[in-house]
């Protein structure tokens, strides 16, 4: 049985909590909040100590766990390092720290690529990945957020999709080109070429009113066409007036598949799915994104990584 | 005050591809056909498709256009023929004074979406390029867009999707055979009708279908393009593959208000989707957004037995043909425009060859205008 130790905020712990239950071969130890006043916030993970800090945990509590979720703000990059030096294997977002940096130290670090393990877009990779769609030849994505589901940096908007899109095609982009006007921050569109032909579009808005996001996935292949669409999957609440579309759920089907991979990973000796690579390549094509917005040229990769 | 009962005397100026368009005309109770012409110097099969749609319809069919003008009493034309004579008989029928319909694609070169502005300008006439901007949902967009729902429009995108095949699949041709010829491919896709890109230049789907999604986002957006970036292959069909012709394509859309926007779009094959295809607006505004699908309202019908191929989604309540024959009648009516005229056309075509460059290039392309 691994013993795991969350380090984040009550929010974190809330939503792994939810989900503990179903977790296979391992189980929470230890909580770190990252504010005081979220001491009790473990208590949702079940039986686990509460570390005051995060130095304590990797000090004097370092034999209670086995391995380290941390669920921070890129900001907190001291926090992943502290891991990688006490050789515990961690899981974090790709953002948190010098990640390349840290793929030189002998410690598993799984990138947190939680928008790869939902259930619709495990669906359409699998479908990929069997060779049922032939060679990806366009992949769109259409991602709305409200204010409260909208990150606070570009960069953390662009990752996820730069990295689907890199993942469906298996590869980096050959070419970029973005969209981004000045008078409309909230809103960014970019266009990426991959080899043999491959194409992504993607645009992203954050001006949607407080209350549901929205989110689109489809992607055609030489033989057929696969569609993660939250259009497809509404149903309908009447009370009064026009009626209001209600998406179906998809739970927390996301976090918990992608702890379950980490657990795994570690409890067979392996890799995980999600690698280092995949982390450093969605983010320098996060920053080829960003950088043919502000040069407003078409930014082309000389080597395919 | 105009005579509304008036019946307008149409001539079909060819009709060699699916004729959804003459058929249009003839069910407006405004309209009449009353003849089918050509040139005499056209090939066996167009003679063949022009004398089979007179039939059908118990009208004449004359090899000589310049005769059936002077004979018929005209009012207006509709051109039906390959893509690359659309703007020359448009050209002749509006030097004749004649108001003119034509299908899509306006045609395969710029320079003579020009000369038919010029010409439709010069002569005072009416011209409509064919669209389906009045399709149910399409409608339902530009309400919710203009009734300010959605807030100021920042950004528009239209997937359009064809899930239909054209021949064998890409890269199926055996060593030592010969490339499919385009118009021999095209002859025989008239027989499921997916022979939209009839004609001796081959085209892409971008210059194929382009004009529909391009028309709504001009409509929609209350714009033209100004400049593209955008991304083509050959992906799905062999055709395509021989004639050097994309099959799927994707173009970033920066449009001259600061809106921008994106389509998608390809021949993506008859697997790839249960109905005719994939087919989206999406509109993001300051205040909120909107995502329509282009094929609503429809019915789903399933049984046993069912033709693979059969569509298990029939659209419904389709008035687009009849609303944009009353858009028409209205234009020859009062000298209002009708939804889609000469210009309108000329410069979804011009944003799309700058697709087709930018395809090839790489580079963004600024859109003449």
């Amino acid at each position: 049985m691994i013993r795991l130790a969350l380090i984040g905020q009550a929010k974190a712990a809330k939503s792994y909590g939810a989900i503990r239950t179903r977790l296979h071969r391992a189980v929470w130890a230890a909580f770190v909040p990252l504010t005081a006043s979220d001491g009790q916030a473990g208590q949702a993970l079940g039986q686990v100590t509460t570390a005051p800090s995060t130095e304590v945990l990797f000090t004097e509590q370092a034999n209670d766990f086995d391995a380290v979720v941390i669920d921070a703000d890129p900001g907190q990059a001291a926090v992943l390092a502290k891991a990688a030096a006490a050789g515990k294997p961690a899981l974090a977002s790709p953002l948190l720290a010098d990640i390349a940096a840290l793929g030189q130290a002998d410690t598993m670090l799984m990138p947190a690529h939680t928008w790869r393990f939902l259930p619709s877009i495990q669906a359409v990779k699998r479908s990929l990945d069997a060779g049922k769609l032939g060679a990806p030849g366009l992949l769109r994505i259409h991602r709305w957020l409200p204010p409260e589901a909208t990150p606070e940096s570009l960069t953390e908007r662009i990752l996820p999709d730069a990295d689907l899109a890199c993942w469906m095609f298996g590869g980096a982009p050959e070419k970029v080109w973005t969209l981004l006007t000045p008078s409309n921050p909230d809103y960014i569109q970019f266009h990426l070429g991959f080899a043999n032909g491959g194409m992504a579009m993607i645009d992203i808005a954050c001006s949607l009113p407080a209350g549901g996001d929205y989110f689109s996935l489809s992607i055609t292949g030489g033989t057929g066409a696969a569609y993660a669409d939250d259009h497809h999957n509404m149903n309908l609440l009447y009370a009064g007036d026009q009626p209001n579309a209600l998406r179906a759920s998809q739970g927390h089907t996301d976090l918990a598949g992608q702890l379950q991979e980490f657990v795994d990973a570690i409890h067979e000796q392996r890799q995980a799915t999600v690698l280092l690579k995949d982390a450093m390549r969605a983010i320098a094509v996060t920053e080829q994104i960003i950088e043919s917005a502000s040069s407003n040229h078409v930014i082309e990769q000389k080597e395919n990584s | 005050m105009a005579d509304l009962r008036k019946k307008f005397r149409v001539a079909v100026l060819s009709v060699v591809k699916h004729d959804y368009l003459p058929h249009a005309v003839a069910a407006h109770p405004r309209f009449e056909l009353v003849v089918v012409t050509d040139d005499a110097d056209q090939p066996d099969w167009v003679h063949e498709r022009n004398q089979r749609f007179a039939d059908e319809f118990g009208i004449s069919y004359l090899r000589d256009i310049a005769k059936a003008i002077a004979e018929y009493e005209l009012d207006m034309a509709v051109v039906s023929s390959e893509a690359e004579r659309h703007c020359d008989l448009a050209v002749r029928a509006a030097d004749a004074g004649l108001h003119v319909i034509a299908d899509k694609p306006m045609s395969t070169r710029l320079s003579e979406c020009d000369r038919l502005v010029e010409a439709v300008q010069r002569n005072n006439v009416k011209f409509l390029l064919w669209n389906r901007n009045f399709l149910p949902a399409v409608i339902q967009a530009k309400e919710v867009i203009q009734s300010g729902a959605i807030g100021e429009l920042h950004a528009i995108h239209v997937d359009f999707y064809f899930s239909k095949d054209a021949g064998p699949p890409k890269g199926t041709r055996q060593l030592g055979d010969p490339p499919i010829n385009w118009l021999e491919r095209q002859l025989k896709a008239h027989a499921d009708g997916s022979d939209g890109g009839v004609g001796i230049e081959a085209m892409g789907e971008l210059q194929i279908e382009g004009i529909y999604p391009l028309a709504y986002i001009r409509m929609l957006a209350n714009a033209n393009v100004r400049r593209v970036f955008a991304r083509t292959a050959r992906h799905f069909h062999q055709v395509n593959v021989d004639n050097h012709v994309d099959d799927l394509a994707s173009v970033s859309l920066e449009l001259d208000n600061g809106t921008v926007g994106s389509l998608c779009i390809g021949r993506t094959g008859a697997a790839s989707h249960p109905d005719i295809g994939e087919i989206k607006i999406h509109a993001i505004g300051s205040k909120g957004g909107i995502v329509i699908t282009e094929a609503r309202p429809e019915v789903s019908i399933h049984y046993r037995d069912q033709p693979p191929l059969e569509f298990k989604n029939e659209r419904i309540a389709n008035e687009n043909d009849f609303l944009l024959m009353d858009d028409f009648a209205r234009a020859l009516d009062t000298g209002c425009e009708p939804i889609l005229n000469a210009k309108g056309g000329r410069d979804i075509a011009a944003t799309v060859f700058a697709a087709v460059e930018s395809g090839k290039t790489g580079q963004p392309v600024e859109v003449t205008h």
